[in-house]
């Protein structure tokens, strides 16, 4: 996870968070499989992955008080399975700030890694925050 | 898996009930803890009026429909651009529905150019959004 937070004011294009890493522990996928009402195959869900990759997205700026976060739009692109109990890392970066009249948009980029440093997959997210 | 790989085929869809239990467990996987999701009298107050699901556990769907279509090409080389539209609340019922609009050929390789789109019991759209599958030789 994410070691610190930076504010949302703070996040312009260019910026990149520290990378964040990941264990797909048979546990997690678990619950994950479990909320998802899905049955596993043995390889981690792509989606599990990229729910760890929106997390530390997420997680890793602060918002003012009462300010919620409405996920837009998601582009993913997925290049291997990994197996589980693999640890990724999550790189991210942020792409755009809109603000249009009371709601601002984050556009964050994010690629994720396996240990071998080959690219599990990539994505692009879409985040509002009304004003 | 789908047997054959054609312009205008439907997948099979999947169809899910949405409950703030699986909301609360989504929330335990995946980390994400927003409170629009899981503090019903902060979301209450919010102009979204109550909590609601996230676009992830929507989209978790999705991706199950194309597993069950292109298996391990659609986990290991596909593609997603998805939009919310709607959020998904506890309560809903959500049925996914998806279709093959086109096969192309790039490369020598084949893609498959699908299309889809999550409503509620009511109709409304939740999700739209399109996929493009690479499709593995046992495919072609």
């Amino acid at each position: 996870m994410p070691v610190k937070t930076i504010s949302y004011e703070e996040l312009i294009p260019g910026y990149e968070f520290p990378p964040a890493t990941y264990e797909l522990s048979a546990s997690l996928v678990s619950k994950y499989l479990k909320a998802v009402d899905s049955a596993g195959d043995g390889f981690v869900p792509p989606l599990a992955v990229t729910a760890c990759a929106i997390a530390a997205m997420t997680g890793s700026f602060s918002l003012p008080s009462g300010i919620i976060v409405i996920h837009a739009s998601q582009e993913l692109e997925f290049f291997k399975l990994v197996p589980i109990g693999t640890t990724i890392e999550c790189h991210i970066g942020v792409a755009q700030k809109i603000t249009r009249g009371k709601m601002s948009m984050l556009i964050l980029e994010f690629e994720v890694f396996d240990k071998g440093k080959e690219k599990v997959q990539s994505g692009r997210a879409t985040i509002a925050l009304p004003t | 898996m789908l047997t054959e790989i054609q312009e205008g085929k439907a997948l099979n869809s999947v169809v899910k009930h949405i409950t703030q239990e699986k909301i609360n467990l989504y929330a335990e996987a995946s980390g994400d803890f927003n409170p629009i999701h899981l503090d019903e009298s902060f979301a209450a107050t919010t102009p979204l009026g109550g909590t609601i699901a996230h676009g992830m556990l929507n989209l978790a769907y999705v991706s199950e429909m194309m597993t069950s279509a292109f298996g391990r090409s659609w986990l290991s080389g596909g593609k997603l651009r998805a939009k919310f539209k709607e959020p998904a609340r506890p309560g809903d019922t959500l049925t996914i529905n998806g279709k093959i609009d086109c096969v192309e050929q790039k490369d020598d390789v084949s893609y498959a150019n699908c299309s889809f789109e999550c409503r509620n019991q009511k109709g409304e759209m939740i999700v739209t959004g399109e996929t493009i599958v690479k499709l593995s030789s046992d495919k072609e």
